[in-house]
């Protein structure tokens, strides 16, 4: 397997000076899913801390929403994309691990430039997938526990020390991704990275931002 | 950790859930990344700037 790069050219480059790194489709299904899961960890949440609303509709069908666009982000990704810009490579645990000495350490060589996405990037896409994956598979299940307009309910699909887990789980993960969403909100704030946040809505970044961030090598483009 | 409940007829405890009182416990963790990356930053830069 090999890290993404060298021959093939993976990121679309345009004349003007601006370098694509989100099409079009890209940015749309980002931003369902951000909307998708606003409503979800809303209609979960404010009912526990004392807004009580009917909730349960809106949300399984939020959810059934977020599995759709996953599962049709894991095909794209797969099939269409270049899915290793996205793997974290062993060149990626060298760079964070550098990137931490040369906070404390001048005299220490710094990380190498990154192609599309920067290690912690990575790391961070690798923890979503993890505890979105779980609460998707898990509130698939307790969807067995709701009529809906396909099933009627049948709550004795699993004993009830399974259930118990499985909403467990569910509420575990949904409560890691309020600290995942204030990470990933925090680095769509900062000044450093906001030319990447502004790419999520118009699609490209300059010329001079990609040479400035990116190695040309890794992302070709 | 996680939210337990008895049987109307008796018996053993019932897991039924995660405890969401960890909700506020998971926030912090978020701002408390936040805060130690701000800070981690600030150092960096300012050795930086001291390097320069």
């Amino acid at each position: 397997m090999n890290e993404p790069n060298k021959n093939k050219s993976t990121g679309e480059g345009a004349s003007d000076g601006k370098v694509i790194r989100h099409t079009l489709f890209d940015r749309l299904y980002h931003w369902t899913m951000a909307l998708a899961v606003f409503v979800l960890m809303g209609t979960s949440f404010l009912p526990i801390l004392g807004f009580k609303f009917q909730w349960v509709d809106i949300h399984w069908i939020s959810g059934v929403l977020l599995a759709v666009l996953i599962l049709v982000h894991i095909v794209r990704a797969m099939v269409w994309q270049d899915w290793r810009h996205m793997m974290i490579w062993p060149s990626d645990i060298r760079d964070i691990f550098r990137g931490l000495i040369a906070t404390f350490s001048r005299s220490a060589t710094p990380p190498a430039r990154p192609g599309k996405y920067n290690p912690l990037q990575k790391l961070y896409h690798l923890g979503s997938a993890v505890f979105v994956l779980a609460v998707i598979i898990t509130g698939l299940m307790m969807m067995l526990k709701i009529d809906t307009p396909i099933w009627r309910r049948n709550p004795y699909v699993f004993a009830n020390t399974t259930w118990g887990w499985i909403y467990a789980l569910h509420g575990l993960a949904a409560m890691a991704m309020v600290t995942m969403i204030i990470i990933h909100v925090y680095f769509a704030l900062r000044p450093d990275e906001f030319y990447l946040t502004k790419s999520m809505f118009r699609g490209w970044i300059t010329r001079k931002e990609y040479k400035d961030h990116h190695d040309d090598q890794q992302w070709k483009a | 950790m996680f939210r337990y409940s008895k049987s109307i007829y008796g018996g053993q405890e019932q897991l039924i859930g995660a405890s969401f009182d960890l909700l506020s416990w998971f926030a912090v963790a978020g701002i408390a990344f936040v805060i130690v990356h701000l800070v981690a930053a600030a150092l960096s830069k300012s050795r930086n700037r001291i390097g320069h």
